[in-house]
């Protein structure tokens, strides 16, 4: 394809008179003929066409045409006439209007988290972030439920609270004159020994389930402390909350947790590691409530300030070092230096990676990723995998899976098991058909149950269609679900299973130790 | 296919004032180097009036000194003539002229003469002219008693300032950058021109205020005129888009005597100021600016008043060593974004 494009035949202008066309549009033309006039203001002169082939015209007869343009096409082939056309009728096509609104960059960037259409701004001139953040305000208020005045106003959409989480009567109060003392000379406490810390806080009021194991040095003390089964705090613990301290089944924490808050409301199945500290400035603050989801999991040395509301969802990873913060430290606001307090929430299945930071007002949108290191202002959209300083979303959390891809993951599970326990020294069977024995106990990969077998045995499985008779186990990976019960084999391929994120219910649930 | 309708372009703007001009004034007269029809002047600002006004266009040789005094004389004579100087630089040819007869000659004789003259000059580069058809030259007639320095920018009313240049008793000298000429004249709509709101202060030879806030707040003022306006504008969008720094913009068109009153009003408002000319940098319109404005307003400025300008150097025919002496979009980012207090 040729091009005629105006040329500058006079230093002083910057537009030229196309005065005449000498030929139809659309008609054949060949190399060297005139096709029109142009009148410069030093010249009148003829332009030729640069080849043969049909000329497509792209401007009317006596209309100015700015120095540099192409004002002709020749077409040597049909296919190039053809694209021609097909190019004409895009060039044709309107605007779309968002296209012309002006928004700024930080703008677009919070509207494309939030999902909000930015022609929904009704303003003349630039769209600012401050204009989405309106936007996103109005959005939450409508959302937010009313009361919860223990959460000021912080939306729980996207979070589940753990059954702990306000009971309002006074289960679990403590005698008055006990709390004082334990206040006034904590030490005392500390030195007990576990099994007496549990009766002394049970004679006190405080409500304290079966095997509740109180680390050496450790010390619990709150107007209200609500203890359930198997919870378990580690060595030189230390509990101190203005309010209460509820704490679901099975939860443990590692040796030197610090807990220090108004309000801390805990679920069932938490795990959190060593040097765990909750609190910070600002710990006694009236908003200064902490709220943490079944399951979670909270790593080595992880630290979370609360003195705003801070609500971590259920079966959340909050790995090793990664930093909570709900308020800044600073210079004067007079001064116009930032004073920041804001709540941080992390949706249900969200997971904050090694040494990341979030800062005050961040939430993490359930099911998100925020990548190791990464500093989180604002906040990430569910489902989004976000990285860097500051974190921006830059793709999806999770893949999504074909049905023969799953299967065959699944498949992989048997092998990998397989391998696990015959690498402990275990006495294993061959793999035959996605099956083998250990300790007496058949295990199995079946794409469906459906019913029937010889026990004892476990089986693992992507949907169960029939009864699950006695002394099978069977263990619904995507429905995360187990049915039947079985023994030291269930719990050592339940374990395996949870290493690889698949926690199922019935739950809380703890290994007990066993084969891996 | 055809083009689409969009605003008059400058050189278009500038013409049909000259018709209008010439229409209502007996008195008005153009003089210049290749006015006549069918050329029309080197950038056609003054085609289709030499057709029809054969008598009051006149045609001269290439010889700014005496065109200066012709036109000079004219004037005192009662006539209003208008010189159109092909190309800015060469004013420089008419300075003894200006310097020792068209700006005394008032105050030399009691005010009982006037020097009406309005002295027509496109400055500016970014055209690939070389070194001595480029220059902004503005800066040199902005130290002399009793003459009135316009610049037009592409937002401006271009008609109406070279209406009042006309009117003016005084010498007006009428800047118009060669740029303008090819670009449309936009005007405010509505009160605004694309985001930006605008205002417009002064009389007759207003400066047009721009702001992106509505006049309620402002990062830094940058105070501007003719073709640098543009570049200005992209600018300060810039600066928008990418860290949403809300600056005022203050588009002179009076350049001397120098009034900075909806300067200073805006200064109020943002505490700091840049500078922004295409002329080069030493003893420029900016270093006067900064002057005034650090002496009218010393307690509203938080920082030092920052320069744009051309670097001190002469302006290459290459269009890419040009660009490199030229204040440029970056320059004016950059120059905001210095500012104490600017960037976190």
């Amino acid at each position: 394809m040729l091009e005629i494009v105006l040329t500058r035949e006079d230093a002083n202008t910057e537009y030229a008179l196309l005065a005449e066309w000498l030929v139809e549009d659309r008609t054949e033309v060949t190399v060297g003929q005139a096709v029109c006039v142009v009148e410069t203001t030093k010249a009148t002169v003829e332009v030729e066409s640069p080849g043969a082939g049909t000329i497509v015209q792209l401007y009317a007869e006596d209309v100015e045409v700015e120095l540099g343009k192409t004002i002709a096409f020749v077409a040597e082939t049909a296919e190039e006439l053809a694209s021609l056309d097909a190019g004409a009728r895009e060039r044709t096509l309107p605007k779309p209007p968002a296209g012309d609104r002006k928004a700024t960059r930080k703008a677009v960037e919070l509207a494309e988290l939030h999902g909000i259409d930015l022609s929904a701004v009704e303003k003349r001139g630039f769209i600012t972030e401050k204009d989405v953040e309106d936007l996103v305000a109005r959005a939450k208020a409508v959302a937010a439920p009313a009361g919860e005045s223990i959460l000021a106003g912080v939306s729980t959409e996207g979070v589940s609270l753990p059954s702990t989480f306000d009971s309002g009567d006074e289960t679990g109060a403590l005698d008055p004159g006990f709390l004082a003392s334990l206040r006034a000379d904590p030490d005392a406490f500390r030195s007990l020994s576990p099994a007496d810390k549990v009766a002394a806080l049970r004679g006190a009021g405080a409500w304290i389930g079966d095997g509740v194991e109180l680390g050496e040095g450790s010390l619990v003390a709150a107007p209200r402390v609500v203890l359930e089964d198997g919870v378990r705090i580690g060595p030189r613990g230390t509990i101190l909350c203005e309010e209460i301290v509820a704490i679901g089944e099975l939860s443990q924490f590692g040796p030197d947790l610090e807990l220090r808050c108004r309000r801390a409301f805990l679920g069932a199945g938490i795990w959190a590691g060593r040097s765990i500290r909750f609190g910070g400035g600002g710990h006694r603050d009236p908003w200064a409530t902490l709220s943490v989801g079944d399951l979670a999991f909270v790593g080595d040395e992880a630290f979370v300030n609360v003195c705003r509301p801070v609500l971590i969802g259920r079966e959340v990873f909050l790995t090793m070092r990664s930093m909570i913060v709900t308020h800044n430290v600073g210079h004067s606001v007079l001064e116009g230096f930032e004073n920041r307090f804001a709540p941080v929430v992390l949706e249900d299945r969200s997971q904050v990676g090694l040494g990341a930071v979030l800062y005050a007002g961040s939430r993490i949108g359930a099911e998100a990723i925020v990548a190791s290191s990464s500093y989180v202002v604002g906040e990430i959209p569910a489902g989004a995998f976000a990285i860097g300083v500051p974190a921006k979303p830059t793709g999806s959390s999770s893949h999504k899976l074909s049905d023969a891809r799953r299967l065959e993951l699944a498949r992989r599970m048997i092998d990998d098991l397989h391998e696990l326990l015959a690498l402990r020294g275990h006495e294993v069977s061959a793999i035959e058909n996605d099956s083998f024995e250990v300790a007496g106990t058949r295990v199995l990969f079946t794409p469906s149950y459906r019913g029937g077998l010889e026990p004892p045995a476990v089986v693992l499985t992507l949907e169960v269609r029939g009864d699950v008779p006695a002394g099978i186990a069977v263990l619904d990976l995507l429905a995360r679900r187990v049915h039947g019960t079985g023994d030291v084999v269930l719990d050592s391929v339940r374990e395996f299973c949870r290493k690889r994120g698949i926690r199922f219910e019935p739950g809380p649930w703890r290994y007990p130790g066993g084969l891996v | 296919m055809t083009t689409t309708a969009q605003p008059r372009r400058g050189v278009q703007a500038l013409n049909e004032a000259l018709h209008a001009i010439f229409a209502s004034r007996d008195d008005v007269v153009l003089l210049g180097e290749d006015v006549l029809d069918p050329y029309g002047g080197a950038f056609k600002v003054t085609q289709g009036l030499s057709d029809a006004y054969p008598d009051r266009v006149l045609t001269t040789p290439i010889s700014e000194a005496s065109l200066f005094g012709v036109a000079a004389g004219m004037a005192l004579r009662g006539q209003r003539p208008i010189l159109e100087i092909m190309f800015g630089d060469f004013v420089a040819l008419g300075l003894d002229q200006i310097v020792n007869g068209i700006s005394k000659f008032r105050e030399m004789y009691d005010d009982q003469v006037t020097v009406p003259l309005v002295v027509r000059a496109p400055m500016g580069a970014r055209r690939g002219y070389g070194p001595t058809h480029s220059q902004s030259l503005e800066k040199l007639l902005l130290g002399i008693p009793n003459i009135c320095v316009v610049a037009c920018s592409e937002c401006h009313d271009l008609g109406a300032l070279l209406t009042a240049a006309v009117e003016d008793e005084r010498p007006v000298f009428f800047i118009e950058n060669k740029l303008l000429y090819g670009r449309p004249n936009r005007r405010p709509e509505d009160g605004h021109i694309g985001e930006l709101a605008v205002r417009e202060s002064g009389d007759p030879y207003p400066a047009l205020i721009f702001s992106a806030t509505d006049f309620t707040e402002g990062t830094a003022t940058v105070v501007t005129y003719g073709g640098m306006l543009p570049i200005v504008l992209d600018a300060v969008t810039e600066l928008i888009l990418e860290h949403e720094i809300f600056c005022d913009v203050v588009a002179l068109s009076q350049l001397a005597p120098m009034e900075l009153d909806s300067v200073l009003e805006s200064v109020a408002r943002t505490g700091a100021v840049v500078t922004a000319e295409e002329g080069t940098l030493t003893g420029g319109f900016g270093a006067e600016v900064a002057a005034r404005v650090q002496n009218a307003a010393w307690s509203d400025l938080r920082a030092p008043v920052r320069r744009v300008a051309a670097r001190d150097g002469i302006i290459p025919s290459a269009r890419s060593l040009e660009d490199d002496m030229l204040p440029s979009v970056e320059d004016v980012v950059t120059a905001v974004m210095a500012l104490d207090g600017v960037a976190r």
